[in-house]
């Protein structure tokens, strides 16, 4: 029976390492994965419960009704406020608890939280004319060609909120 | 009778050699047991013909069409589960406005330089020619640098024909971008939509390399590897992705593809759609209405 003395060492060598590469699994793989699959089952509510920064124009129109309501009215009812004007849940919470000082300095610089807006290059973005946009939408060829095909004097510093109000596109 | 156990003395070497022998043995039979039996199972014509439906079957399913079924059953089983969702892209809307790329930006802290959602701008001239333009993803707009503006004079003639396509994650339902994960980082929900857990991603890129189109990147904020996540922290509070929210020309829908009635399946069922990369056989749950087949 001496020979048996190896089979005991190599089994007790290998009860070693299985109960550590156990321990170590235990260690290294959260308690829940594999629950649903393989990956973490936790990491779905990681995932969701991230806080939303777009709230749409019908959070903006509960404080801003002087605008919204023209602007739900007229021919720009579909693009969103924060399209233009960048998203809300910021300014909501530096309005709300006027804390502004404790957000970063490019907020701070603006103090509502939101987007600064130039008055032509939100335009742009839809109404330059492109051979890609679709005929029916209202696009001009430029900002200074316009101005000059309706009788006005362009200058560097024009804009379009110059002639027309942005949240409802009537001109002034 | 003298066995390795109770032979009276033997030396280490020669017990490492006999268990060496002997696991080349067991390895061997094994080999030969499994592939009898593989031969054997692969021989038998049910069990070929099972796996043939159990193919069409899911096929039904993957394309969407299971959903229709379902409603003709007049059993949506899969609303009692929750909802499975679903994206259209309606191509023929999409006015290259770039406030889907803006809006997911800032709602998903996207860093420069990089897009979970963008938009690519083809125009076609007469000589054949295809230009494929997507300046920053479409986040300033198309315009500036527009080849219908820059490229006539090149080559002396006006596009023929243009359009935008928009694009994102696919959630596809044969993800080639999970099955390289080497951690379980990248994982799938019950309701169809593929994400990756931030926590886990070790940042080896293996995805990034695996997805055929170019929908995830790393993020050099966290060195994990990013993507559009349909807004999951959006949806599953009843909102829509920021995009769509977003989109003036309503090019973009979300809902669930489970409930018969939602605008989505409204959609899916009278239209014809079409998935980018169909070849691929990844199946994705983002369709495409009006793809043209210049479309990459
Ligand atoms: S589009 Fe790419 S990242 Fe998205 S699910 Fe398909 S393979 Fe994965
Ligand atoms: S917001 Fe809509 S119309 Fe504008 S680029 Fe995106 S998909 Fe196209």
């Amino acid at each position: 029976m001496n020979s048996a003395r190896h089979f005991i060492r190599l089994l007790a060598l290998l009860a070693i390492a299985a109960a550590a590469f156990f321990k170590a699994r235990s260690m290294v793989v959260p308690a829940d994965f594999g629950k649903l699959g393989h990956f973490r089952a936790s990491a779905i509510t990681d995932a969701a419960a991230r806080e939303p920064r777009h709230l749409g124009s019908v959070t903006c129109a509960e404080c801003h009704s002087e605008i919204s309501d023209p602007w739900s009215k007229g021919k720009h009812s579909v693009p969103q406020c924060e399209n233009c004007h960048g998203p809300g849940m910021l300014h909501v919470k530096v309005v709300s608890e006027d804390s502004v000082d404790a957000y970063p300095d490019p907020i701070k610089q603006n103090k509502n939280a939101l987007r600064p807006t130039t008055g032509i290059r939100e335009c742009e973005w839809c109404h330059l004319k492109t051979f890609e946009r679709p005929s029916t939408l209202k696009s001009i060829k430029s900002v200074g060609e316009h101005i000059t095909a309706t009788g006005g004097t362009f200058t560097p510093a024009s804009k379009c909120t110059d002639c027309h109000n942005p949240h409802t596109t009537a001109v002034k | 009778m003298t066995t390795l156990w109770n032979k009276p003395e033997i030396s280490r070497r020669e017990f490492f050699e006999k268990c060496a022998e002997a696991g080349a043995k067991t390895f061997v039979f094994g080999g030969l047991v499994v592939t009898t039996a593989n031969l054997l199972l692969a021989q038998d014509p049910e069990d070929v013909r099972a796996r043939a439906e159990g193919a069409v079957e899911s096929r039904l399913h993957d394309t969407g069409l299971g959903d229709v079924r379902a409603r003709a059953e007049g059993a949506p089983k899969e609303a009692a589960k929750g909802p499975i969702y679903g994206f259209v892209v309606d191509t023929m809307k999409c006015i290259g406005c770039g406030s889907c790329v803006r809006a997911c930006r800032d709602e998903n802290n996207v860093p420069d330089g990089f897009c979970r959602t963008w938009v690519e701008q083809y125009t076609f001239f007469p000589n054949g020619e295809v230009i494929v333009n997507s300046p920053s993803g479409g986040a300033d707009g198309f315009g500036e640098d527009l080849p219908s503006r820059n490229m006539p004079e090149e080559l002396g003639q006006l596009p023929v024909r243009g359009f935008f396509v928009p694009k994102l994650c696919n959630h596809c339902i044969n993800t080639p971008c999970i099955q390289v994960c080497p951690v379980g980082a990248s994982y799938v929900t019950r309701e169809g939509v593929v994400l990756i857990d931030q926590e886990r991603c070790i940042g080896c890129g293996y995805c990034v390399q695996a997805c055929p189109f170019g929908s995830r990147y790393i993020n050099p904020q966290t060195n994990t590897a990013d993507k559009c996540t349909w807004c999951y922290h959006r949806i599953t509070k009843g909102m829509v992705p920021a995009c769509v929210q977003a989109c003036p020309a309503k090019a973009r829908i979300f809902g669930s593809v489970s409930d018969p009635n939602s605008e989505i399946s409204q959609i899916l069922a009278n239209n014809r759609v079409q998935v980018l990369k169909s070849y691929l056989g990844t199946n994705p749950r983002t369709r495409y209405i009006g793809l043209d087949s210049e479309v990459m």
